[in-house]
């Protein structure tokens, strides 16, 4: 196959190393036209925070990319010591190299199993590898494949249900309560930073408007500022809870702002329908009693850690049969590059047995000309054919049967039938 | 009419049913895209056997039987629909068993004798269709409303628990299912008037405006309009909503189940208006 991976990932390379070894927007078309023109190699890189991936390859039949030219190239473009980079650097070839790329994107190596961002991460390195004409035959067929491996793994095991970030879990709980945003009213009570992400992501929902409050007026204006919402004052913090349907509570406050007999006040003169509050303050600002799945959803830290831990644990239990799929697929890909590399051999074989077959055969019925009727003619052809046909069975399936990477049965073919000329 | 149409009973489109309901069970347990591909065929091919036994076969409205057989019909359109267009959720596990049990319910009852639907298309019995078609269509607004009702009780369930949103089963939104049990009622309580409207007058035609009224179809009708009536003056006078309107539906469609089963209705029993 003549694929060759070198690398390096947070499995073992510290991050010092990886950012110094990183590939961004301005230096990665560079180094991909150039591992191509001074190479000769079809490549791809693959970088993200947690690895930095080469992957190469040169057509069938021609020398292997070279592991310690690339080092040498990349100790060379990011001006780090070599032995350093040798030492750091993983190589997979082949088999092992098809295969780690199809993990990689299933998110099997992820420092998060299952996180969403890596099958993205190898598209968007496979297109600028597209985009660029470094991609050659054997990178179509391997990133395509593993982009399919991956979709798979997704759709048909549970390693990517759920998510793992307090905000997007607290967003998830939103949206179970809610169908539609746009006239919807949210308050954020409290400047914490830990509310802030949150308050991003339920931003992203696009509600019809923000309220803000906090005890400092000053500090409410400059997260309603912040988040295009309207200040309003802590003294109306019972009226503006009246009016919202989900609540951000992130205060500091050193006991519970809001008590289950002040909350039932609020509730009796809610018109509205049900209430999320995401209280992710530390010590809580409501009284969890209040939650009772039906009108009113209270979710605090721990419940929101509690899911993310859950899912993280969860998603575990999806790692044997996503491993499955990606082996599934990676036996079909080498499978299918075997007959695609087997295929023009077979053909060859084929018409040079098919043409000697016909000169013989048309030899012989020129010899017996008008000694044979037209069914013995037929008969004849017949039998030649049959025999053409199990004469090459043999060496056809043992073909199909050799192991990926090596070519030790197809040269001795090719040199047994002459077809090498 | 073609042999293998006028062989198809209630079996065959039970079966595809229960088949396309145990294939979404296993979907729930184990998500796989081809379970609830094959749930779809089956419920669709439920379907088709359903329709062409409906047409096929003399199923007059007025008998516990018939009407339970159409009432199965318009939901498994409903599931088939629903299933397409929320790919994603749980629609089947909730909608089918429903389906499934209206259609093994009517196969217990006794066959049908009468007229089917369609001959009544002319003359005077056209009424008495009417008043059969648009108590039909507010009791698929009741099974509806039933439905959204069940499912709102689930999902408030998971909420209470606070089990994790991306795992087990998929539902709508609380917001969207109490929209949709809002919807399902506003929709079936002006048919259910009409039609008991237009059952009061065909009494009233035949000069019997008293007589029946104490069958159980007739109190069972009239008890589902006291209740609906009920249901709606708390949802907007009272704001009633949630848990405690979902359990009000549950009585609604409970007195609804009593009107299809009982056992025959005036007007089938003196062969139609006059």
């Amino acid at each position: 196959m003549n694929l060759l991976l070198v690398g390096c990932s947070f499995h073992e390379t510290p991050i010092e190393l990886r950012e110094r070894l990183a590939f961004d927007g301005g230096n990665l078309p560079g180094a991909l036209l150039e591992l191509n023109s001074r190479f000769e190699y079809e490549a791809a890189i693959l970088s993200t925070c947690n690895r930095v991936e080469l992957y190469l390859a040169r057509l069938t039949g021609s020398t292997p990319p070279d592991a310690e030219l690339v080092t040498e190239f990349l100790a060379d473009l990011h001006r780090i010591p070599l032995a350093d980079l040798r030492r750091a650097l993983y190589q997979r070839a082949d088999a092992d190299a098809v295969r780690h790329l199809f993990r990689v994107a299933a998110s099997l190596d992820s420092l998060i199993v299952g996180e969403g961002q890596i099958a993205g991460q190898v598209r968007a390195a496979y297109e600028t590898a597209q985009k660029l004409a470094t991609a050659g035959s054997t990178l179509h067929a391997l990133f395509q494949n593993a982009l399919a491996a991956a979709k798979r793994v997704r759709t048909e095991t549970g390693i990517a249900r759920g998510h793992v970030s307090v905000s997007s879990v607290a967003v998830d709980y939103v949206r179970q309560v809610f169908g539609h945003f746009d006239d919807k009213t949210i308050l954020v009570i409290g400047a914490g930073k830990m509310g802030e992400l949150t308050l991003k992501h339920l931003r992203e929902l696009k509600p019809h408007r923000i309220l803000v409050t906090n005890r400092s007026p000053e500090k409410a204006a400059v997260v309603a500022q912040g988040c295009g919402g309207e200040c309003v004052t802590w003294e109306q913090l019972d009226d503006a809870l009246a009016q919202s349907d989900i609540v951000l509570s992130t205060t500091g406050a050193p006991e519970p702002i809001v008590g289950r007999k002040r909350f039932a006040a609020v509730l009796a003169r809610r018109t509205g329908g049900a209430m999320v509050i995401l209280d992710i303050a530390v010590p809580r600002d409501f009284d969890a009693s209040i939650h009772d799945g039906d009108r009113v959803c209270l979710f605090n830290i721990d419940d929101l850690q509690r899911i993310r831990e859950q899912t993280l644990r969860d998603r575990k239990k999806h790692i044997a049969p996503a491993e499955a799929i990606v082996e599934q697929h990676v036996k079909r890909f080498l499978q299918e590059w075997k007959r695609r590399r087997n295929a023009p051999f077979i053909a060859k074989l084929m018409q040079d047995f098919e043409a000697r077959r016909k000169a013989i055969v048309t030899q012989l019925l020129a010899r017996l000309n008008g000694k044979l009727s037209d069914e013995d003619k037929a008969y004849l052809e017949g039998a030649f054919r049959l025999l053409q046909n199990q004469f090459l069975h043999g060496p056809i399936s043992a073909l199909s049967e050799d192991p990926p990477g090596r070519h030790t049965l197809l040269e001795a073919l090719g040199k047994l039938f002459r077809l090498e000329e | 009419m073609p042999l293998a149409v006028e062989r198809i009973t209630v079996f065959c489109f039970a079966a595809s049913y229960g088949v396309a309901l145990a294939l979404e069970v296993w979907h729930h347990f184990q998500p796989r895209p081809i379970q609830r591909l094959l749930s779809l065929v089956f419920g669709a091919a439920g379907l088709i056997a359903h329709t062409a036994f409906i047409l096929v076969q003399t199923l007059p409205l007025a008998t516990p039987q018939g009407s339970l057989l159409f009432l199965a019909w318009i939901l498994a359109v409903f599931y088939l629909y629903g299933s397409i267009h929320h790919r994603r959720l749980a629609w089947g596990l909730f909608v089918l068993p429903l389906v499934l049990g209206l259609v093994v319910v009517a196969d217990w009852l006794p066959p049908p004798e009468g007229d089917p639907v369609w001959k009544s298309f002319h003359g005077d019995r056209v009424w008495g269709l009417a008043h059969g078609v648009l108590v039909l269509l507010a009791a698929v607004g009741v099974c509806v409303a039933f439905l959204a009702s069940v499912m709102y009780l689930v999902q408030s369930h998971r909420l209470k628990a606070k089990a994790p949103p991306g795992q087990g089963m998929r539902l709508l939104s609380l917001e969207r299912i109490e929209e949709m049990n809002r919807r399902a009622i506003l929709w079936a309580f002006p048919l259910l008037t009409a039609g008991l409207l237009i059952g009061v007058a065909l009494q009233w035609q035949r000069g019997s405006l008293l007589e029946g009224w104490d069958s159980t179809k007739i109190l069972g009708g009239l008890g589902l309009w006291v209740v609906f009536a009920i249901l709606l003056y708390l949802r907007y006078e009272v704001r009633l909503r949630g848990r405690q309107a979902a359990f009000l539906t549950f009585v609604a469609f409970g007195l609804l189940i009593v009107a299809l089963l009982a056992p025959m209705h005036p007007f089938a029993q003196g062969g139609g208006p006059p």
